[in-house]
Parts: C-alpha cells; sequence; structure tokens
C-alpha cells in the first residue's frame, strides 16, 4: 500500500473526527487532547494567514524591497501602521502593556465608527425601509399583487418588529407606593413580541439543527470513505 | 497617555464616521486609508493574542499545573502549524493540516451540535415547560418536519406553511432583533466615540 498525501489526511481527519465524537459518551481525554490540538492548529494557522496575508505584504515587504522609502507618502503609509504594530507587541507583556494603549485606541475608535456605518446603512435604514415597504401599495397595485393581502401581511409584520423591540425595552416607571411597573401597553406589545421570538428562534434552530445534521451525515460519510481508501 | 489615547480614538473614528456619511474625494481616501491601517493593526493584534495564548500555556507547563500535558500538545501543533504556515497558505504541508485537522474538527464539532441540540431541547421542557419554550420547540420540530425529505414524501402542503411560519412571523421577529443589535451597536458606538466607554484602557 502506497502513502499517499490524501490518504495521510485522510488518516489524520479520521482519527480526530472518532477522537471529537467520542465526546458522545462524556468529556474524556482522548477529547480534549483533540480539542487542544485543534485550537493550536486554527491559531497557528490564523497567525499564519495573518502574517503572510497582511502584514508581510504591507509592512516587512515595502521595508525590505525598500519601496516604503521612496517617498513621504509611501513611508507614511508604512510608517504609522508599523509604528503601532510596535506599540501593540508592548500588549503581551502586562508590565508594559499601556504603552500598547494607543494603538488600540486607533483600532476601538475606527471599528466603532465602522460599527456605526454599518448598523446604520448595513441595517437599520434596509431593515426599516423593508418593513414599510410592504405597505407600498400603489407599486403592488402596478406589480399585480393582491394589495389587500399584502397589507394584512405588512400589519402582521410590523406588528411583530414593533412587539420585538418593545420585549427588549425593560423601561420601567415607579409609582406612589414604590412599586415598579412597566406601562401596560408595552407589556401587551411586549407579550406579542415574545410570541414573535419563540417562533423565529423556533425557525433558526431547525435551521441549524438541519446544518448540524448535514454536518454529521458527512462526518459519517466521510469515515466510510477513509474505509473504501484504505481497502483499495 | 490616557487623553492621548481618548483623543486618537475619537478624531480617528469622527473622520472614519464622516467619511461613511459624507463622501467626497479628499475625506474617502482618507477613510479608507485609517481603514487599511485598523486592517494591519488588527493583523498584529492577531499575533500578539496568539503570543499571549502560548504564554498563558508556556506558564501552565512551566508551573506544572494540572493538565499541561494538554498545553503541550497545543503548544507543539500551535508552532508546527505557524512554521508550516510561513511556508506560505497554499504549501501541501499546510493543506494537510487544514484537511486533516482544521476542517474536520470544526465539521465534527458541528456535528455533535446534532446530538447535544437534541439533549438540550429535553432539558428546556423538562425544567421549563411553559407556553414559549412549547411553541418553540413546536416550530422547530414543525419546520424540520415540513423541510425533510420523510420515507411518505414531503407532507401536503409543506410548502405553504413553511412559507406561512417565514414570511410572517420569523421575518417579523428576525427584523426586530436584528433592528435592536443594530441600535444597540450604534449606541455602544456612539459612547466610545463621545469618550463616554473606553474599552482600549483609559477609565
Amino acid at each position: 500500500m502506497q502513502l499517499s498525501p490524501g490518504l495521510i489526511s485522510a488518516a489524520v481527519s479520521f482519527i480526530f473526527t472518532i477522537l471529537i465524537l467520542s465526546y458522545l459518551i462524556g468529556d474524556n481525554p482522548l477529547f480534549r487532547a483533540a480539542i487542544y490540538v485543534f485550537v493550536g492548529a486554527a491559531a497557528g494557522y490564523v497567525a499564519a494567514v495573518a502574517w503572510n496575508e497582511v502584514i508581510y505584504p504591507a509592512l516587512v515587504g515595502p521595508i525590505l524591497s525598500g519601496s516604503a522609502f521612496e517617498g513621504p507618502v509611501q513611508g507614511i503609509a508604512v510608517g504609522v501602521p508599523l509604528l503601532g504594530s510596535l506599540l501593540l507587541l508592548f500588549k503581551v507583556s502586562p508590565r508594559l502593556s499601556s504603552i500598547g494603549q494607543l494603538p488600540m485606541a486607533y483600532l476601538v475608535g475606527v471599528g466603532a465608527a465602522v460599527a456605526i456605518g454599518g448598523a446604520v446603512l448595513g441595517t437599520l435604514l434596509p431593515q426599516i425601509s423593508a418593513t414599510f415597504n410592504s405597505f407600498d401599495l400603489v407599486s403592488a397595485g402596478v406589480s399585480g399583487a393582491d394589495t389587500a393581502f399584502m397589507f394584512f401581511n405588512g400589519v402582521v409584520v410590523l406588528l411583530g418588529v414593533i412587539g420585538t423591540l418593545a420585549y427588549f425595552h425593560f423601561g420601567a416607571t415607579q409609582s406612589d407606593d414604590g412599586s415598579v411597573h412597566r406601562n401596560p401597553i408595552v407589556n401587551i406589545l411586549a407579550w406579542i413580541g415574545r410570541v414573535y421570538i419563540a417562533i423565529t428562534f423556533g425557525v433558526l434552530f431547525a435551521g441549524v439543527y438541519m446544518a448540524a445534521l448535514t454536518a454529521l451525515i458527512e462526518r459519517m460519510d466521510s469515515i466510510r470513505n477513509f474505509f473504501i481508501q484504505l481497502i483499495s | 497617555m490616557r487623553i492621548v489615547a481618548a483623543f486618537v480614538a475619537i478624531v480617528t473614528g469622527l473622520i472614519v464616521l464622516l467619511g461613511y456619511f459624507v463622501p467626497a474625494g479628499s475625506l474617502l481616501e482618507l477613510r479608507l486609508q485609517l481603514v487599511q491601517w485598523a486592517a494591519i493593526l488588527a493583523a498584529t493584534a492577531v499575533l500578539v493574542g496568539v503570543v499571549s495564548l502560548l504564554g498563558v500555556h508556556w506558564q501552565k507547563i512551566s508551573t506544572r499545573q494540572k493538565n499541561s500535558a494538554y498545553s503541550i500538545l497545543l503548544i507543539i501543533s500551535l508552532v508546527t502549524t505557524f512554521l508550516l504556515g510561513l511556508l506560505g497558505t497554499n504549501n501541501p504541508l499546510i493543506s494537510l493540516v487544514l484537511d486533516g485537522i482544521i476542517v474536520p474538527a470544526e465539521a465534527t464539532l458541528m456535528a455533535l451540535l446534532a446530538v447535544t441540540l437534541i439533549y438540550a431541547s429535553v432539558r428546556l421542557l423538562r425544567r421549563r415547560a411553559d407556553s414559549m419554550s412549547i411553541l418553540f420547540l413546536g416550530i422547530a420540530v414543525v419546520i424540520l418536519l415540513m423541510s425533510a425529505p420523510l420515507p411518505i414524501g414531503m407532507f401536503p402542503g409543506a410548502d405553504v406553511v413553511k412559507w406561512f411560519i417565514n414570511e410572517f412571523f420569523a421575518v417579523a421577529g428576525a427584523r426586530g432583533i436584528l433592528i435592536g443589535v443594530a441600535l444597540g451597536a450604534l449606541t455602544t458606538g456612539l459612547r466610545v466615540l463621545f469618550g463616554v466607554d473606553r474599552p482600549y484602557g483609559g477609565k
């Protein structure tokens, strides 16, 4: 039998599949060993990708090739992230980690701005406009859709969206006797929201379960294929 | 240092945010440059995180803590994979690590969910069998039955039931949750930009 790279890969894959599936009989040393190796390999791979795809071409490569010294623009383009990266390395040491505050602050500032931009332009505006598009009965009438049904769908969806948001609203007022009460209207909307959330999570649960089942079938198939490969 | 850090976070954040909503030529270029630098710093932060992970496990080994044998495995696999990765992410050895360890381990962990989710569902019904739990699991079972190709074939009207649940209820709930999450992200981001929250270390 010849040891091809495909067979070695299949053998390692088979061993890891069996070791991790052993968790089904309970937490055990074999499962733990496989998970530690997996975490190490994944972390090492991520670090290698970060080095090969970002750090080397953006920082190390331009310095080694000399292109970073061709002009002030190129110098700044490489120098600023290089300085930030060097300062960030101090985060490794607990005593010197405060030196790494500046690049961290930069990362957090840019991250916050990107999060705000993404939240407003990528989620809030599209989702709100999609909710109200259901009530665009003029366009629906032109395209020949059943406007009454579309309106009913729009009302049910709007009620669900408001109810779901009301469920996550925890504002309350304090009455004279000191007891805390939620607004009764918000309370009713929150109850409706709970129903919608339960249904939504039920649908999501079914989706995740189907994905997990697909992965299980794929793993069983890979075990069967390994034995077929071994025999042939 | 704290004030300088807060100043850096606020100024860079505001420039990037302005670049989103006022897409003028030079502002847009500045935003792209700032985001590009942030990507490089994020990659360095990944390396710092990996070194920190190595440090934690090295300490576990050097102080001979319980289960430090697993830490040896972690360090060996981490260093080996990183060194192989330095040869290029397309070399056959790193492909062996990917196809032999990383991808199968991820897929098997996903496969374990098929069992643990059933276990969790049973526990939910045992511990808190209220109307919402029953509705949640009932909808999950209905969607699964309506989606799976059963030996008797698909249930009659399965597509209509699935469409009704998805288009009327699941879309509304998901939209509400997404809007809530976006509002949360917006609030958290604004708190950082106003200097109220300083997760980078300046209290």
